[in-house]
């Protein structure tokens, strides 16, 4: 074990990390723009400066030499050295800003260079608020400026991509974009140009910043040099709440943030996760926030003749009970779904088995070739491996056909999927059956068949768990409010935004935005009353606690063992 | 008082007597067939052939024992950086990268070389690559020299036709190869690791150290970094030995050495002596003296980031790392700039400052951002529009800048606004008074 005295305090250390990493993971705050941990280290924009000393060896017995006080004599590097690219090693001794003048002084300078030609444009950038460059200014900058010149003009409004737009002269050429594009996404799209002080990131010539990462850039830029095409202008960060969970484009289970004004989700940011996306989300990720917010549905509706009519949650669930009431239990078709989490399929599935149906299937949403080998799957549904290990499999289309025009299905039973535009079946090949409807969108196709569409809440919306292709069970948090009152929801909203109700622009308490939706873990129970069935209304956290101990697949997979970051079932002795 | 100099009364003779190695005055020298017949590749085949005697360990120790440092201005001492490259290892190719990227303003002493001796330099390299038993030397050379470059292609092509480069040199068993590599302008090449960055074919950034070039150098592999002058020593030090090295000029900066005399002298140019001359003596015998009679005010010796020298600080100086340091400048590249009585030092701190400005690479924020500002600041004080607090910024953002980035490029583009203001206060002083804020 090595040691290290950082500002006179020791600290024990294993291996040679770099001394920045070392200082911010004990919490000791040093200011830094262009160092990042998941790329290389430029060291320049010289910003995290430190005082580095060695003690002095006797060269011969290798000894260190004391002084009359029995302290190590220290030889200081005659220049500071950047914390970002410093190999920790034995002995070694660090004065930052806290203890050194020089230090401190150094920083001061730095900050002071890197605003003479920042535009200073703060009330009008998307960054204000959440800028490294503004934090650690108003942490370690200096107090006013002694610039009295025009600063640098640099291009602005250049759109890179279809995503990503530049403003070159906010940029301070701390390259995290450039080294992104080639170390991380390796696709060197963008390059610095110029020289010196007019430097700003920039495709090649006649080149679109088009790679399906490219947004990336925009979360690691620490100004608002890279701005979203998609966000800019929509929100101030100070206005906007935002959750942890995870993205459901895809079944790669990247961890993201969902940030939300007044019930909206106005954009999807990665959320670092070392074991799944580290700190990177590909663009179709982020690109799905208005499905969130647009074509929901405005409570229950039930078909009376011939037209669906909105009615009370309470009628529904009458109808829902009348329609599976009369027919045989055995006959009815329960489509579970990859859209659905853990805890929703698993109570489907209880309630097929209570009574008499076939274990329910899901269809599929795999598109062959669409996956990228890293953070974009072929299969484009969240929780395809949660069904399976709850044994939900996928559905045979031929089958069902068949069974459909042999008349063997008398109901059909929908979990949050879209059996019609799936092309499981026609909207006219089940005209003559009751269909019960678990849906996100009013764009569901299968609607128009549909007897009873319930709307279910979706994933910024619910608590639940979902497992990855690669077999990580994750659980996310609600981000937004939804009609009626959910308890649970309420209590776990309160966890996951911690900031939120501090915050008086995100009005989540209004209504207006509130989509008059439940979670499914919420209906099921109800509707399997309603059929007379036992079964208690339960938390998504005691439903999970009873799939980790009754299904061998989610062993241990309780909610404290997933935590804010997940588990791999495997890992944990689940058997697959 | 600076100790006079030891030229006139060594080994080396007085000056005035030297006999030119580097550029001897030889008709066509350039051309192979002329090289070769005036003594040429002798020290590349006594090398190659002598295996024993020129054992790769022996060439080095000849390099360090001759004294020779480099001449591409930081003076670091030849042998000892050859001594750094790690023990060869049959898997990793190694490298020269030789610079002749020279564009510090007031030094343009290799384009004379590559003129006039370019065969001086390949058998340099070629020596200096058995020395350290190298695969490939990439000679970098500045894009402006279009013509050299041109033209040392052609020279280069004939020594691949002759077999004295690429495989088996000569018919020995020893294979190197010289590549000639264009620069594209950007003065910030002639560091040494964004050289490296810029043969690799990246955007010439400069490189953090550790690890140093012997270690990590090109395509990470161990690579030594050394001047176009430098290398082309190496066979006047094979030729006639170490010792003869060592006597000419000073003992601790012994040599030949390229100055090049430019501004308000009769004759600018490049000459050929030792080092170690009186400052006085190459500005009135070599140069000619001051243009038109004129009082000397100031020099730069050793290209424009080396810090410059009022007149009367130049007594007795000489042209060594010791005696410039003493007198408070440096000897970088040799390339001395010679200003008379009627300079405007403002107006030569803001041209000065003007280039460093237009040629900071942009990677590290106080080099970036300082050298604009110190420009626009040299500016307005020279249109009479400064103030005194200007002059004190300047410092300020001298300390603001040197020592606190990846390269020496920005103490380079400090130094020179640090001395000029230091040494000529009184007229910077002068414009601020009389400017239109005089009272600010």
């Amino acid at each position: 074990m090595s040691k290290i005295t950082i500002d006179n305090k020791e600290y024990a250390f294993q291996g040679q990390p770099k001394l920045l990493q070392f200082c911010l993971d004990l919490g000791v705050e040093l200011p830094h723009f262009c160092y990042h941990p998941a790329l290389s280290v430029p060291a320049n924009c010289r910003q995290c400066l430190v005082e580095v000393g060695m003690p002095v060896r006797d060269r011969e017995t290798g000894e260190i030499t004391r002084n009359d006080d029995g302290e190590p004599v220290i030889r200081w590097m005659p220049k500071m050295t950047t914390s970002c690219s410093v190999d920790m090693a034995d002995g070694m001794v660090v004065r930052t800003h806290r203890t050194s003048e020089q230090v401190e002084r150094a920083q001061k300078d730095n900050l002071e260079f890197l605003l003479i030609n920042h535009p200073l444009d703060c009330p009008i950038c998307d960054q204000a608020g959440h800028c490294p460059l503004q934090n650690q200014t108003y942490k370690y900058g200096p107090e006013g400026s002694r610039f009295e010149f025009l600063k640098v003009q640099k291009p602005k409004k250049v759109v890179l991509g279809p995503r990503v737009m530049l403003d070159g002269e906010r940029c301070i050429n701390c390259t995290r974009c450039t080294r992104f594009t080639d170390e991380v996404s390796k696709s060197h799209q963008l390059t610095i140009i110029e020289r010196g002080v007019k430097n700003y990131p920039m495709t090649a010539p006649g080149e679109v910043f088009d790679e399906p990462y490219s947004m990336n850039v925009i979360d690691i830029c620490p100004v608002g040099a890279l701005t979203s095409i998609d966000f800019r202008f929509r929100a101030r960060i100070w206005e906007m709440s935002s959750a942890p969970s995870i993205t459901v484009t895809n079944a790669k289970g990247a961890n993201c943030a969902y940030w939300v004004r007044d019930n909206l989700v106005l954009r999807i940011t990665p959320r670092a996760n070392p074991h799944i996306n580290e700190y990177w989300l590909p663009d179709e990720d982020r690109a799905v926030w208005p499905r969130f917010n647009e074509h929901r549905p405005e409570g229950p509706q039930v078909r009376m003749a011939e037209e669906l009519t909105s009615v009370d949650w309470e009628a529904a669930y009458a109808r829902v009970s009348e329609l599976l009431g009369s027919v045989d239990g055995s006959s009815i078709l329960f489509l579970g779904s990859p859209h659905a989490t853990v805890e929703d399929n698993y109570l489907l599935g209880k309630l097929a088995a209570s009574v008499g149906a076939p274990a329910p299937e899901y269809i599929p949403h795999v598109k062959p070739g669409a996956g990228d080998g890293w953070l974009i799957t072929d299969d484009k549904a969240p929780n395809a491996e949660g069904c399976r290990r709850l044994g939900i499999h996928p559905v045979d289309p031929a089958l069902v056909q068949a069974r459909l025009e042999a008349g063997e299905i008398a109901a059909v039973y929908v979990l949050e999927d879209d059996p019609v535009a799936s092309g499981l079946f026609r909207a006219v090949d089940v005209q003559d059956i009751p269909i019960i409807l678990h849906t996100y969108h009013t764009t569901n196709e299968t609607i128009v068949a549909a007897d009873v569409v319930l709307p279910a809440a979706m994933v910024v919306e619910t608590v639940g768990t979902y497992v990855s292709a690669d077999g990580y069970a994750q659980r996310v948090w609600p981000a937004k409010a939804i009609k009626g009152v959910n308890r649970t929801l309420r209590m776990e909203m309160g966890v996951s935004r911690p900031d939120s109700h501090g915050t008086p622009f995100d009005r989540w308490h209004n209504e207006s935005n509130q989509v008059n939706c439940k979670p499914s873990w919420e209906m099921l129970p109800v509707i399997a009353r309603s059929l007379g069935l036992q079964e208690e209304d339960a938390s998504p956290k005691a439903i999970m606690q009873e799939v980790a101990q009754t299904i061998g697949a989610f062993e241990g997979a309780t909610y404290e063992s997933m935590g804010a970051h997940g588990v791999r079932l495997a890992e944990i002795g689940a058997t697959v | 008082m600076p100790s006079p100099s030891r030229n006139g009364s060594t080994k080396a003779g007085d000056w005035r007597t030297y006999e030119r190695v580097l550029l001897p005055s030889i008709r066509n020298l350039h051309r192979f067939d002329v090289y070769v017949k005036h003594g040429g590749y002798k020290a590349l085949r006594a090398v190659l052939t002598h295996t024993k005697k020129w054992a790769p360990g022996n060439v080095i120790e000849a390099v360090k024992a001759s004294g020779l440092r480099g001449r591409g201005g930081a003076g670091f001492p030849t042998g000892l950086k050859w001594s750094f490259m790690p023990p060869v290892d049959p898997g990793t190719p190694r490298y020269i990268a030789c610079n002749g990227d020279e564009s510090e303003p007031g030094t343009f002493k290799d384009r004379q070389l590559m003129e006039y001796n370019p065969h001086l330099i390949f058998e340099g390299i070629l020596i200096a690559a058995w020395a350290m038993q190298i695969d490939a030397t990439y000679l970098y050379i500045r894009g402006e020299y279009a013509d050299w470059i041109r033209h040392m292609e052609y020279e280069l092509g004939k020594l691949y036709t002759e077999g004295y480069v690429g495989q088996r040199i000569m018919g020995t068993d020893f294979s190197s190869e010289i590549i000639i590599h264009k620069g594209a302008g950007a003065y910030i090449c002639g560091e040494e690791t964004s050289l490296l960055e810029s043969v690799e074919g990246k955007r010439a950034y400069p490189r953090i150290k550790p690890p140093f070039p012997a270690q990590k150098g090109l395509w990470g592999r161990p690579t030594t970094v050394n001047n176009v002058e430098t290398l082309a020593c190496a066979p006047l030090i094979i030729n006639r030995g170490a010792e003869w090295f060592a006597g000419i000029g000073p003992e601790k900066h012994p040599g030949p050495v390229l100055y090049g005399m430019s501004g308000h002298v009769e004759r600018p140019g490049v000459y050929e002596y030792p080092t170690g001359m009186l400052i006085t003596d190459l500005i009135e015998e070599v140069a000619g003296g001051m243009r038109g009679g004129k009082k000397l005010k100031a020099i730069v010796p050793g290209g424009a980031s080396v810090p410059v020298l009022r007149a009367d600080m130049i007594d007795g100086v000489t042209m060594d790392t010791e005696s410039l340091r003493e007198a408070g400048s440096m000897m970088g590249t040799a390339g001395m700039l010679v200003m008379d009585e009627d300079t405007d030092m403002v107006k030569f701190l803001r041209r000065v400052t003007r280039f460093y400005h237009h040629e900071s690479c942009g990677q590290c924020t106080p080099c970036r951002e300082g050298t604009g500002w110190i420009e626009n600041l040299v500016t307005r004080i020279d249109e009479g529009e400064g103030t005194l607090r200007d002059l004190d910024i300047l410092l300020e953002l001298c300390d603001q800048m040197e020592g606190r980035t990846v390269c020496a490029l920005a103490d380079a583009a400090a130094w020179p606004v640090r001395n000029t203001i230091q040494r000529f206060r009184e007229e910077f002083e002068a414009k601020c008074r009389q400017s239109i804020y005089a009272m600010a």
